[in-house]
């Protein structure tokens, strides 16, 4: 079981639900986020990660892992952030 | 009975309630919070509140409240075919269909696109005739991207609409959307090497009048424009008493085909109001002379006020600027009925029970 942690916005869009518990099935970041219930909000039309979203596997930037390919093996939390932008 | 105004703004949509007089308001908001309100509008046949809801991080977004703002649904996501080599990139503007088609919808987007919903905007599919249009390669984006900003049904012929695209002009179809043609005759492109393109016309706000469809207004890039010919040909309407043929919105008064009104900017170079005297502008006679409605407004104000910015709901009339003040015409004299809301990007008007 992963925990993912997503923003207050996309938060609002799921009903107010912060926090999501992925089934271990999950293999990959890119497989545990399609789960979401904000899915079309993480992921275009081609199904791209969206550019200005950040995501952290246990702390660890999933760039430097692969992306939405990045495993999951053992991982306990997903966290989401949208990228920092002025304005 | 009163007002209410839906105002979308760069951070959420905003509910503001006026009483009968237009005097005394009060907001609600944010609703949406942190998402660009492009545009909100009340579905009158059912009561439904749509917005095209944007964000910079989480894309496009089209959601739909049944209960006045309290709860949201997004529509599907939005998605154009893989072969166009297109993707979109905002929702612009949404606008019911006539009251004989209950459940459809349009939609303008970024890139260039019209989506029709037939599922009260569960879901939206492309307009393919827009989509491959075979002058595509002449538009190009405006400041605010290739947007369709404007959907006009006719409502004695739902097979004949409008959009206008900046920066495409305005198109005409008479077969549903099955196909498109570019009416933008006598329409001015001081910008391109030919004044008078086919397309190419940077069209800010297309309205046609529900009571004499044949006739169209605009407030262009390069002008204000009246058509009476289904947008056949257009006569250039700014020479008397506007301070400028530049501006974004513009207003119809849905009793009478013959009023318009429009708030000029100094220039396509200077996004602002003229010599800092902010004022709407007001024709009576079709667009032959204008006069400026400024009682109450502040001055100087150097104010700039978007193309969805602007309403009139039969009675008064509304515009919201990007400085955050909203106001409403009460008796002749402007009210400022809100202030300091982020920047405003839309404004939509409907009554209400108190």
């Amino acid at each position: 079981m992963v925990h993912v942690i997503v923003p207050s916005v996309l938060a609002a869009q799921a009903e107010g639900r912060q926090r999501f518990e992925v089934a271990a099935a999950a293999e990959t970041v890119g497989d545990a986020l399609r789960a979401l219930p904000v899915a079309d909000l993480l992921f275009n039309e081609r199904g791209e990660w969206n550019r200005y979203l950040n995501v952290y596997v246990d702390g660890t930037d999933t760039r430097e892992r692969g992306g939405p390919a990045c495993p999951l093996t053992g991982a306990r939390e997903i966290r989401v952030i949208a990228m920092i932008a002025g304005g | 009975m009163g007002v209410l105004g839906l105002v979308g703004t760069r951070k959420g949509l905003f509910l503001l309630r006026g009483d009968d007089a237009r005097r005394t308001w009060q907001a609600e908001g944010p609703l949406l919070d942190g998402w660009g309100v492009y545009h909100a509008t009340v579905d009158a046949r059912d009561g439904t509140v749509y917005a095209a809801a944007n964000h910079l991080v989480y894309g496009p977004t089209v959601q739909r409240s049944a209960d006045g703002g309290k709860t949201w649904q997004r529509s599907k996501q939005l998605s154009l075919p893989e072969w166009s080599g297109l993707t979109v990139n905002a929702a612009w503007h949404i606008e019911p269909g006539l009251p004989q088609e209950p459940g459809t919808l349009y939609l303008g987007a970024d890139p260039g696109v019209l989506f029709r919903s037939d599922d009260h905007g569960k879901t939206w599919e492309p307009n393919l005739g827009i989509l491959e249009h075979h002058t595509r390669d002449r538009w190009y984006p405006g400041a605010g991207g290739l947007c369709i900003h404007s959907i006009q049904v006719d409502p004695g012929d739902r097979r004949r609409m409008y959009v206008g695209i900046t920066a495409a002009g305005t198109f005409r179809t008479e077969d549903g959307g099955q196909t498109w043609m570019p009416v933008n005759q006598n329409v001015a492109v001081d910008h391109l090497p030919e004044l008078y393109p086919e397309v190419g016309q940077c069209v800010h706000k297309l309205l046609l009048h529900p009571a004499r469809p044949e006739r169209l207004w605009q407030q262009g890039h390069c002008g204000v424009y009246r058509s009476d010919d289904c947008g056949d040909s257009w006569d250039r309407l700014d020479g008397n008493g506007l301070p400028s043929s530049f501006g974004f919105p513009i207003m119809i008064d849905p009793k009478d085909p013959d009023t318009a009104f429009v708030i000029p900017e100094k220039s396509p170079e200077y996004h602002y109001s003229p010599d800092g005297q902010l004022a709407v502008y007001g024709t009576r006679d079709s667009g032959q002379t204008w006069e400026s409605m400024s009682d109450g407004l502040p001055r100087p104000a150097w104010a700039a006020v978007l193309r969805e910015a602007s309403a009139f709901d039969g009675d008064s009339l509304y515009f919201g600027t990007q400085s955050g003040s909203f106001f409403a015409l009460a008796n002749g004299t402007w009210v400022e009925a809100a202030r300091h809301l982020p920047p405003v990007l839309s404004v939509e008007v409907r009554q209400w029970s108190t």
